[in-house]
């Protein structure tokens, strides 16, 4: 287990493409930065940076490209043949990617959203920031692992989760917000570390019930899956 | 059977009709790039994404053109429509333009292209061509239902249904900018990756990421900072050249009197594209 955890992350960080994942927080710490520098009141930037930006953006595109990455990328090269032939149970395969790509996310999105925090509010919301980012990671993590199993094309699906169902139908339609891992995210970090910055729209027992939910389910359902995993080819 | 010396001429037959040229090629390159882009010729599972995009749009198209005949007001008017379609239009180029250049450098064929007669900057010019076609039908086509429905509807009978055309053709011209902008920009970021997944990835992080900078930017001390604000990204960039060219600031954009470099940077962020994606392709790995 401790191998293929290994291979996945050398794989994630051995070429460019780790590169990707150094913009994102990089513009949200920025972003902050200025804004501290020119003295803006926070309440004026503190929702479009850190939950603009940092919850609605940075968490879930880091989440989705780690996560659908760790397997789909090796669904899509073949090499996950060489993993299942291996006598590992298909449970661990799982855990260790997870591991992987929750850890990878988690420490991308929760660092700077923390810096970011703390230079809105002070120490205590940048705490809850990146706990609560921490919680959004793995949820997104087993989600997006999860879709990388049950389709060929898992980013598109992922993109209109994140683009569709939390950025249009969240900000109209009220009952999708239950199921949108980004409304947990901003409500945990909101019930943590209350400001007039994010606005929590789900209660919190909700939130850790949900969030909970998404991250057990789907880790079940992705084993449940490579279980009876069939190599195809490429998609048409 | 054969004479010695000769070592097999096993009777295949010669071509020695026309060849057609580098601009046939180019016209086919174009015909595939844009029916593919909407997935015609290829399995069902390649037409749910791009179709989807296109139902909500025309969707909206259409409740937008029966409120309008209903109760005589715009939900969106002609310009609006292409900014509240947005986040559609992100999805929609970051489904498409993987499609059209990472498949081929992934599937190496760019060295069989390229030892046709065929150029760099032709292939350059029908992907290019054949997304603005796209991003533009994406948009353009709900336009005209709009239209459609502004002219049947029309109380002032042939007056009314010209006051409409010279409302729509404006609408198309923003479309136009829209599809330029956008094809630019996400084939530029597609063509850096093999794989459709980064790419899709890579384009929307570009799109949104730039999103709240405008934010930031606009509720910063400075006057000149705040007008500027729309440049940082693509989508209130087009707002600002809308807002310049209309000569308006109450479009949820303010440029006060920067209109012009809005203009400028539009112009200049099209060209840059174009000429980088030209430099992309000036060398091919081959597999």
């Amino acid at each position: 287990m401790s191998t293929v955890a290994y291979i996945t992350a050398r794989g994630l960080f051995g070429r460019r493409r780790v590169l990707l994942l150094l913009p994102l927080p990089l513009l949200l710490v920025g972003l902050a930065l200025i804004c501290r520098a020119y003295d803006v009141d926070p309440t004026q930037w503190g929702q479009a940076v850190v939950q603009g930006l940092g919850l609605a953006v940075v968490l879930p595109v880091i989440s989705l490209i780690v996560g659908t990455g760790v397997l789909g990328s090796e669904v899509d090269d073949g090499t996950i043949v060489h993993i299942l032939t291996k006598p590992l149970p298909r449970r661990d395969i799982i855990l260790a990617k997870l591991l992987v790509a929750g850890g990878v996310s988690a420490v991308a999105a929760a660092v700077p959203l923390f810096i970011a925090g703390v230079l809105a509010d002070g120490v205590k919301f940048g705490v809850a920031l990146a706990v609560a980012a921490v919680a959004g990671a793995v949820a997104y993590s087993a989600l997006f692992l999860l879709l990388s199993l049950v389709t060929r094309r898992p980013v598109l699906l992922g993109l209109v989760y994140i683009l569709v169902w939390e950025g249009l139908l969240g900000r109209w339609v009220s009952g999708t917000r239950v199921l949108s891992i980004e409304q947990y995210v901003i409500t945990i970090a909101d019930r943590m570390a209350p400001t007039g910055m994010l606005d929590g729209k789900v209660s919190l027992p909700v939130a850790l019930v949900m969030a909970a939910i998404f991250a057990i389910g789907g880790t079940l359902f992705a084993i449940n899956r490579l279980g009876s995993f069939s190599v195809a080819g490429e998609t048409s | 059977m054969s004479d010695a010396g000769v070592i097999h001429d096993i009777g295949y037959q010669r071509y020695e009709g026309p060849r057609l040229g580098r601009a046939a090629v180019l016209g086919a390159l174009y015909q595939h790039g844009l029916r593919a882009t909407f997935g015609l010729g290829r399995s069902a599972k390649s037409k749910i994404f791009p179709w989807g995009v296109a139902g909500i749009v025309l969707l909206v198209a259409v409740i937008n053109a029966a409120v309008r005949s209903q109760t005589g007001t715009w939900l969106f008017d002609y310009y609006a429509f292409d900014d509240s379609m947005s986040w559609l239009v992100i999805f929609f180029v970051a489904i498409v333009a993987p499609e059209l250049v990472s498949r081929d450098l992934r599937s190496g064929v760019l060295p069989l292209y390229f030892s046709r007669p065929l150029r760099a900057a032709d292939y350059v010019i029908a992907k290019v061509a054949a997304l603005v076609t796209a991003v533009w039908l994406l948009l353009g086509v709900p336009q005209l239902i709009m239209f459609l429905g502004g002219a049947f509807t029309s109380k002032t009978g042939m007056r009314g249904v010209w006051h409409e055309v010279g409302l729509l053709l404006p609408g198309w011209a923003y479309s136009v900018l829209w599809a330029f902008v956008f094809a630019s920009i996400s084939l530029l970021i597609a063509s850096l990756t093999g794989k459709r997944a980064f790419a899709a990835g890579g384009i929307v992080a570009v799109f949104l990421m730039t999103a709240p900078v405008v934010g930031v930017l606009s509720v910063l001390p400075s006057r000149t900072a705040n007008d500027l604000a729309g440049l940082a990204s693509p989508m209130s960039l087009i707002s600002g050249v809308e807002a310049w060219l209309r000569g308006r600031n109450d479009l949820g954009i303010d440029v006060g009197d920067f209109g012009v470099i809005y203009g400028i940077e539009a112009f200049c962020l099209i060209t840059a594209g174009l000429l980088l994606l030209l430099a992309r392709y000036r060398k091919v790995a081959s597999l």
